[in-house]
């Protein structure tokens, strides 16, 4: 029988996507182990494929959202995450988890601040795949709906120039199609130059069924109508781990 | 209140064994002592509460101490033991007396044990627990539970409804041994966001605009930080909320069948898990016991706190594990009243000991009444076998929660209660059951009669006046701070259509684990019950449950929740229109077969102005859950298609009143319609068939703004235009034109249909009013009503749609 990889879903005070994250992961084959941070040491990261960081509030996110988070981890486990990304791992941060990412340095400077709106705002979005070979993405068109559910989702880079950078390099792997809360070159998630850390606002967990879009008559160009593009968002993932291993 | 510088009547009458607590000597003071007594210590009890208290006590040959007098307070407070729903009322309508023994038990209770009796196996639990649980499938229950948080909201909006949904979620965790909160509803009533200031008679009130905004950011502040999406909801807007803004809040939650029943036994520990006790919230349910006034914005401060979603966050996913590895006997959350109503509940069969020594504060320095009866927020209480502590603690470490052990149960009946090694409290809560039977009087004389309804010459400019109305326009900008997905289940969501933008009648939850799904709604008509309650609680009942069965719901597998607000209870005409909304809502669940399976009451909502009192009018807010057997059941209030037909179920009456029609046009006491309970279910059964048959596109209700406002909110999808002719519209003979466009008699649905099922559908309405109605088009992107050759309305939907997209987004 295949053997199934494994991810580990990091949960810190006030993450609260796990459940539907470790749903979406053992949908597309993944064996999940939610590991609370209190418990988080690197050993744990032994024998895994994948680490996520899931949404939420990690520990209320009243001081610059992901901030304590990434201190927590940085004090935990040091730079354990980057070795583990060296060594082949991959690191998807959801919302929250993106906002962690930026602040632990495992993708591309930038800071997601207040949205333009000074809102939160729950909608859906449509995307565009600017990164259509990343691990990620392999399998979703060109455009695409995710829906995105945050305050603070409005990716600043020092300067103007670093933003429209992270287009022609590569690294602004989606972008808004609209302007939706403000972000420099609309960028709605971002990749290292490793491919393999990942970081996206939207919420890929919560489109897996095609009865998860707003519209009920939404159907999937996909080879399986029933399903969402969050599911072949996982699925992409699930085969770049499962081929590389 | 007594002068600064003579004795309090406490100080008098006060002994203090310790610095710590006191014991009181009340048994030889006369009633208006007592009373006077009673307020100084803000207990919120009655002359007779305090004579039945010192007579307990006479009995027991004993002076109780300030700790034991703060727990009876609580225990009687109405907050807790609903004493207005349990009274004797003498009621008089249209010049006829009758006498109702407990509204509670006559009307809720009692009616619904008749439907559990004839749905065996549906409720499994009711009334009993923190919420009412419902059969989801053969291994899971669901629950449903609404409380409202009125008077700390009109104080501090933020805070207010901030604790509020904290305070319901807890509920929900609490509620068998542990609930997964799964989704949240939040209902406000407020003064209209554009109330000009000189309308507001006092001083010291927020605005409606300020506690708008606060609560909003409130419930948005905590649903989203504990992860759990508010998918449904509504907002009343009434001068007579203006100094009593109401704010209720429910939250649903999911549960193995297997953990509902939860016992104490003898042995058990008892320990508390979350946030740490301290001086804020002290005497909040017996302060939302009382009236407000301008002094309250000042002096009640103490009993509302900040709540802390993160701490709270911690503490659920403590016990939901603890849950599932099968270590906990009894919990309860810690609401009003705190350690003193959680460990009361807990302890009241069983008895045991609490030892105030172990509790964990936040600030040093408390006496024994205020660790007791503390209502800080985020805590749970949970009764475990001594031999589960150690797997517990290891919990508490992982998600960093604080465990403290406060006492042990042991089978004694007794609450015991001690601190620094002295017992401050020692209560045989058997013994304290009986609170006195409040004796009432209501009166309530029939207010409505015929009234000539308007000319409409213009029906279009009707239409469109009625699109910027505060009651009818779209609450997106609300709805988008709440994040209404979070748990990747909401299918139907609270904004629908292709565009995802219109409005959304019930919303619908996937259930982890089941085949099967849960739908939610709300229904409220305070507009209705101004001038005939009764058709307010018919009204609401019916609409909620129209909600739930147009989203696919199994109309046999419906329960549903009341939630009352009014203001004076000892006016005679306030209390009659209560009693009569209880009848309405009664007869309406009676006959839908829809229990009632949890509820709560919020009373003195009145405010001294300088113009005198003003009470809101009596509210009644009907929250339901119902179960949807299949994915496939799932149906949206949204247009699908431009090729299909549209048909309406129900019947249309001539009666005005109540709507927002009328409110606008300023005709007084129009008749308000009735329901017709029973042919409205057959209705809805058909209905049911004709889901389960795949034969509906999209249902929507029609409610606030009437035909008209539905047809157009179904076509704001975005997916066509519509062609309706109102020639076949089953109506009574003298229904008005603007009954017939803008009139909101309840039962009705407007159906889409593809063009080769309506003769199938309109073959399951026989005999029931049904009508094809007309329908979609691609050719335009108007709505035309026409009626016979003449042309009512002929509107650009894009136009509606910008006049009910912007109605509130200026405001908030």
């Amino acid at each position: 029988m295949e053997e199934r990889p494994c991810a580990v879903l990091l949960k810190f005070p006030g993450t609260n996507c796990d459940a539907e994250t470790a749903r979406a992961l053992e949908e597309v084959g993944f064996v999940t182990e939610t590991l609370p941070v209190s418990a988080l040491e690197p050993g744990k990261l032994v024998g895994v494929s994948l680490v996520v960081l899931s949404g939420g509030f990690s520990y209320g996110d009243y001081v610059m959202s992901g901030r304590i988070a990434s201190l927590v981890t940085e004090q935990k486990i040091g730079k354990t995450l980057g070795d583990f990304r060296d060594n082949g791992g991959y690191i998807l941060g959801i919302c929250n988890g993106f906002q962690i990412l930026t602040q632990l340095d495992l993708l591309p400077s930038g800071s997601l601040v207040e949205n333009a709106s000074g809102r939160f705002q729950c909608q859906w979005v449509t995307l565009k795949n600017l990164a259509p070979t990343s691990p990620f993405l392999t399998h979703l068109p060109a455009e695409f709906e995710f829906p995105i559910a945050h305050a603070e989702g409005r990716l600043v880079t020092k300067d103007a120039a670093e933003a429209a950078e992270y287009l022609s390099s590569g690294a602004a792997a989606l972008t808004y199609r609209d302007e939706v809360n403000g972000s420099f070159e609309r960028i709605a998630g971002l990749q290292d130059e490793s491919g393999r850390v990942f970081g996206l606002m939207p919420h890929p967990e919560r489109f897996l069924h095609r009865q998860d879009h707003y519209d009920p008559d939404w159907k999937s160009t996909g080879e399986d109508e029933s399903r969402g593009s969050g599911y072949y968002f996982f699925r992409s993932l699930h085969e770049s781990i499962t081929k590389s291993n | 209140m007594s002068d600064s510088s003579t004795l309090s009547i406490l100080d008098q009458i006060a002994e203090a064994p310790a610095d710590h607590y006191r014991v009181l000597k009340i048994s030889d003071l006369d009633g208006d002592r007592l009373l006077e007594l009673s307020k100084f210590m803000k207990l919120s009890l009655s002359r007779e509460d305090m004579l039945a208290i010192q007579e307990i006590y006479r009995g027991w040959e004993r002076e109780p101490t300030d700790v034991e007098l703060e727990v009876i307070a609580q225990t009687w407070s109405e907050h807790c033991k609903h004493r207005i729903f349990g009274a004797t009322i003498t009621h008089e309508i249209n010049g006829e007396t009758e006498t109702v023994d407990s509204l509670f038990k006559t009307y809720i209770r009692d009616v619904s044990q008749r439907i559990f009796e004839k749905k065996p196996g549906f409720v499994l639990s009711a009334f009993h627990d923190n919420a009412g649980f419902i059969t989801l499938d053969e291994n899971l229950a669901v629950c449903l539970k609404a409380e409202t948080h009125n008077h700390p909201s009109a104080i501090e909006p933020y805070a207010g409804a901030n604790t509020g949904l904290g305070g319901v979620i807890r509920d929900i965790l609490g509620a068998g041994k542990g609930a997964k909160p799964i989704g949240s509803l939040d209902v406000f009533c407020f003064g209209a966001p554009d109330t000009s200031m000189d309308h507001i008679k006092a001083t010291d009130v927020i605005h409606p605009l300020g506690v708008m905004r606060g609560v909003v950011r409130g419930v948005r502040d905590y649903g989203n930080r504990m992860g759990i999406p508010t998918i449904s909801g509504a907002i009343q807007f009434d001068d007579s909320y203006i100094y009593n803004p109401l704010v209720f809040c429910g939250t649903a939650g999911v549960i193995p069948i297997k953990d509902i029943d939860k016992k104490v036994e003898p042995g058990m520990k008892v320990i508390s898990v979350g946030g740490r006790t301290g001086r804020d919230g002290l005497h909040g349910a017996t302060f939302s016991s009382a009236a407000l006034d301008t002094e309250s914005h000042e002096s009640d401060q103490q009993a509302v706190q900040i709540g802390n979603p993160i701490e709270e966050k911690k503490a659920a996913d403590f016990v939901l594990a603890a849950r599932d590895k099968g270590l906990i006997g009894f919990i309860t959350d810690c609401g009003a009243g705190g350690y003193s109503s959680a460990a009361g509940e807990m302890l009241e069969e069983c008895g045991g000991v609490i030892d105030l020594d172990q509790v964990k504060l936040k600030e040093p320095g408390l006496v024994s009444w205020e660790v007791f009866i503390s209502e800080s927020q985020e805590r749970m209480v949970l009764a475990v076998n001594e031999s589960a502590l150690p797997e517990l603690r290891k919990l508490a470490d992982l998600y960093e929660t604080e465990l403290t052990e406060l006492g042990t149960a042991d089978g004694s009946g007794i609450l015991k209660v001690t601190h620094h090694g002295n017992t401050v409290c020692q209560l045989d809560c058997s013994k304290l059951h009986d609170a006195p039977v409040r004796k009432l009087k209501a009166r309530w004389e029939k207010k409505t009669g015929p009234v000539d309804a308007p000319i409409l010459t213009k029906p279009g400019e009707e239409l469109k006046d009625l699109f910027t109305d505060f009651a009818i326009v779209s609450r997106e900008p609300i709805i988008r701070e709440y994040d209404h997905e979070v748990q990747g289940n909401t299918v139907l969501k609270p904004l629908a259509g292709a565009s995802g933008d219109a409005p959304q009648d019930a919303s619908v939850l996937r259930i982890s684990g089941s085949k099967r799904l849960m739908s939610m709604s709300v229904a409220i008509l305070p507009e209705w019950g101004k001038t005939d309650p009764y058709a307010m609680g018919a009204a609401c009942v019916d609409e909620c449950v129209r909600q739930l069965v147009a989203s696919g719901a199994d109309p046999d597998r419906l329960a549903i929740l009341d939630n009352f607000c009014m203001g004076n209870p000892e006016a005679e005409e306030e209390l009659g229109a209560l009693v009569e909304t209880v009848k309405g809502i009664a007869a309406a669940a009676e006959a839908y077969g829809a229990p009632f399976v949890s509820g709560k009451d919020s009373f003195y909502n009145y405010f001294e102005t300088e113009d005198g009192p003003v009470s809101i009018p009596v509210t009644i807010l009907i929250s339901g859950m119902g179960i949807i057997e299949d994915a496939a059941h799932v149906t949206g209030a949204s247009l699908r298609r431009s090729d299909s037909l549209l048909a309406i179920i129900g019947h249309t009456q001539s009666a005005l009143g109540g709507s927002v029609f009328a409110r606008r046009h300023e005709i007084a006491n129009a008749e308000v319609p009735a329901t017709s309970l029973d042919e409205a279910f057959k209705c809805y059964r058909q209905y049911y068939e004709a889901v389960k048959e795949g034969l509906i596109l999209s249902a929507h209700d029609v409610s606030e703004g009437g035909l008209a406002v539905t047809l157009a909110e179904a076509a704001f999808s975005g997916k066509g235009g519509l062609e309706i002719d109102l020639c076949s519209l089953p109506m009574d003979d003298d229904a008005s034109k603007a009954a017939m466009l803008f009139g909101e008699s309840p039962s009705r649905l407007v159906i889409e249909v593809a063009p080769e099922n309506l003769e199938r559908v309109a073959k399951l309405f026989e005999g029931l009013p049904f009508a094809a109605l007309g329908r979609a088009t691609s050719s335009h992107t108007n709505l035309v009503v026409e009626w016979g050759k003449e042309t009512l309305i002929n509107e650009s939907l894009t136009d509606l749609k910008s006049l009910w997209k912007n109605g509130l987004a200026q405001y908030y």
